[in-house]
């Protein structure tokens, strides 16, 4: 099989054969890579020894090592052909959700406004602390579902905004 | 009863603060209850209690703060002193007075220091009497026409201050005159639905201050000591992450002034048991008392390890009304300890808590390292309560080894399940200001950022995580294969066609 990996905007085509072998950009490597349970990895490449918890969020692959956050994608050959022909990598989607039970305490925005990825939205009260809930992507927002002093659940879907690149 | 002799201890809180409660009262043979909610059946400090009673509903006020069911269970359980821990019903100058009136001894300062300390306004009166400096500032109730002329006359920058916050709520700093009424408006309307009361007062605000805090130890016998300074700088919207004792700007010199002054602040109301003293120092080492926290600080744990005190089992001694363990002033801290606080809060998106279940957690171990918890792997964390998961604290001669003994014992350290704190201690670990000791009060807010790093990770780094995560996707991929796959027999199809009649004949 045949993969490409995109971390920090780098590409690394790596393939792996049948018999568990790996090739990185045609060079192979000496890898052993075992779950050590849950989302805990031991990975030894060329007597190099780390952990790794990796997760994986949507199209997201989220490697912690070495006390950082690596966010990769991997593409198989399927994939890399859909993003050639698309043309662009998918944009996030423009949903804001309560990511934990809380009270609403205010909300930053207003349907129809001009929103940058990153602006404060809603700012959710929960654990004793004040949270900034920020929007995934540059847009407008077409609905606010919630207002100040509102309890809400966790998931609860919160504000939604249209992605200003998602029209095209 | 302030101080008088026991024999069972109810702690009135949750959370490691309990657990370490349970452990000095162990150490002390003295048995304990602990009281828990709906969702702490499981938490260890029931676990680790000799006597645990369920209190009530997830909601503190259901539980944890319920004052008459606290009382009750003391009287039912036949405990005969109340620990309070931090937090909760800690700094309740009403529950302290009520346990009292129960017979029960209040392991804590009395009431009346309680309340004086808890009220600003009333803090800074008594203090000043005993000649300890002040941050300028107005006094509360005032107009705001006069609070506008105050600042100017105060100079900005200033901090508008709710006069019923605390723990760094209720503030709000001004950089200019200009937008001060503005500021000021908004502070009373948030003063007003946080905490009921829209009362506020204007600060002097110190630029590149640091947070440094000394510890009191005060017994029934009328003697007050100090055991040194912990630096407290390095917060994020005032919630400390990171405590060090010694503190790199403190000198024996201004460690004995500051000490004494601590002191003179804590005997202003008669303080009987463990305390700390709140300073602002700036950069030219004058020093401001902030306000005293009546009880056993989060932090406590480095002061011990500098000191060889067990502050918990102190406080205990010194409310069954004996003389306490050390008796004179600390001025030689013993190495270095530094405390840091492992938050579930997702330090890459905005320090947002995580909630959920902790799926594994694996302790760092070894030479100079302990961890101070109340939760373990399949523990639960929930919305109910803050998002402390453990105080992880490492002790070493000099203050670069207890550093090195820190990025050591976060590289083992293992939560799986929730979002936590961890890679934000790692690059702090690494970050030069923070090594150099070159930080003030604004260093993670202003100056730090988790996108960034002292190095790039090395090339082999990456193509190790690509390898990985390429390796993770692959497999995953296998997995679901063959999940859809058909399952293979292990015997031919005629073979298994036989025994498939055979059954069914």
């Amino acid at each position: 099989m045949k993969y490409v990996a995109i971390i920090n905007e780098q590409r690394y085509e790596i393939e792996i054969d049948n018999a568990g072998g790996v090739l990185v950009n045609g060079e192979p490597r000496d890898v052993d890579f075992l779950n050590l349970g849950g989302s805990l990895f031991s990975v030894i490449t060329e007597n190099r020894s780390f952990e790794a918890v990796i997760d994986d969020d949507e199209d997201k692959i989220a490697v912690m090592m070495t006390g950082r956050l690596f966010e990769t994608q991997v593409l198989d050959e399927r994939a890399m052909l859909m993003l050639q022909r698309r043309g662009a990598l998918p944009v996030s989607s423009g949903e804001v959700h309560a990511p934990m039970p809380g009270l609403i305490v205010d909300v930053t925005t207003l349907p129809g406004a001009a929103v940058a990825r990153g602006d404060t939205v809603i700012i959710l009260e929960s654990m004793k602390m004040q949270n900034e809930l920020k929007s995934p992507a540059d847009g407008v927002v077409s609905a606010v579902y919630v207002e100040a002093g509102q309890a809400v659940d966790k998931n609860d879907l919160l504000v939604e905004i249209k992605a200003s690149d998602a029209e095209a | 009863m302030q101080t008088g002799p026991f024999n069972k201890i109810l702690i009135a809180n949750r959370g490691e603060i309990a657990v370490r409660i349970i452990r000095a009262a162990r150490d002390l043979g003295i048995p304990t209850v602990a009281v828990y909610s709906d969702v702490d059946r499981t938490a260890l400090h029931v676990r680790y209690a000799d006597e645990a009673v369920h209190i009530g509903g997830p909601r503190p006020a259901e539980s944890y703060l319920r004052m008459d069911k606290l009382v009750e269970v003391a009287r039912r359980t036949g405990a005969d002193a109340i620990h309070p821990g931090y937090g909760f019903l800690a700094e309740n100058a009403e529950f302290a007075g009520q346990v009292m009136d129960e017979g029960l001894v209040w392991i804590g300062p009395s009431p009346s220091a309680i309340a004086t300390m808890g009220d600003k306004q009333a803090a800074r009166t008594a203090v000043k009497r005993n000649n300890v400096p002040l941050i300028p500032g107005t006094e509360p109730g005032i107009r705001d026409e006069e609070l506008i002329h105050a600042a100017s006359r105060i100079g900005f920058p200033v901090v508008i201050k709710a006069v019923a916050g605390g723990g760094g709520k209720g503030m709000r700093p001004v950089q200019r005159a200009e937008g001060f009424a503005e500021s000021l408006a908004t502070a009373r309307r948030e003063a007003e639905s946080a905490f009921g009361n829209g009362d506020v007062y204007v600060e002097k605000l110190l630029i590149g201050a640091r947070h440094i805090e000394f510890q009191i130890l005060a017994d029934a016998h009328g003697n007050t000591i100090h055991l040194g300074e912990r630096e407290c700088s390095i917060q994020r919207r005032h919630q400390k992450l990171v405590e060090e004792a010694p503190s790199v700007f403190v000198d024996a010199d201004l460690r004995e002034r500051m000490g004494n002054m601590s002191i003179a602040a804590a005997e202003s109301v008669g303080y009987v048991n463990a305390g700390t003293i709140e300073c602002m120092v700036d950069r030219e080492k004058n020093y401001y008392f902030l306000e005293m926290n009546t009880r056993l600080q989060v932090e406590h744990p480095v002061t011990e390890l500098v000191t060889g005190v067990d502050l918990a089992k102190e406080q205990i001694r010194i409310a069954r009304g004996r003389r306490m363990g050390p008796t004179e002033s600390l001025l030689e801290p013993k190495g270095w300890a530094i405390e840091c606080r492992i938050n579930a809060e997702d330090p890459y998106a905005n320090f947002m808590p995580s909630t959920g279940q902790i799926s594994t957690m694996i302790l760092p171990t070894g030479p100079g390292v302990r961890v101070d918890s109340g939760v373990f792997s399949g523990s639960e964390i929930t919305p109910y309560y803050d998002s402390l998961i453990a105080k992880l604290i490492t002790w070493g001669e000099t203050r670069s080894e207890a550093m090195l003994r820190m990025r050591r014992a976060l590289s083992e350290y293992r939560i799986m399940g929730l979002k936590h704190n961890i890679p934000f201690h790692i690059n702090l670990l690494n970050s030069i200001s923070f090594i150099a000791g070159q930080f003030d009060t604004t260093f993670v807010e202003r100056r730090f950022n988790m996108n960034t790093y002292e190095q790039d990770p090395s090339a082999s780094e990456l193509e190790t995580v690509a390898i990985a995560a390429t390796l993770y996707a692959h497999r995953k991929r296998q997995l679901a294969s063959q999940v859809v796959a058909p399952a293979k027999r292990d015997a031919s199809n005629w073979k298994w066609m036989g025994r498939f009649e055979r059954m069914h004949r």
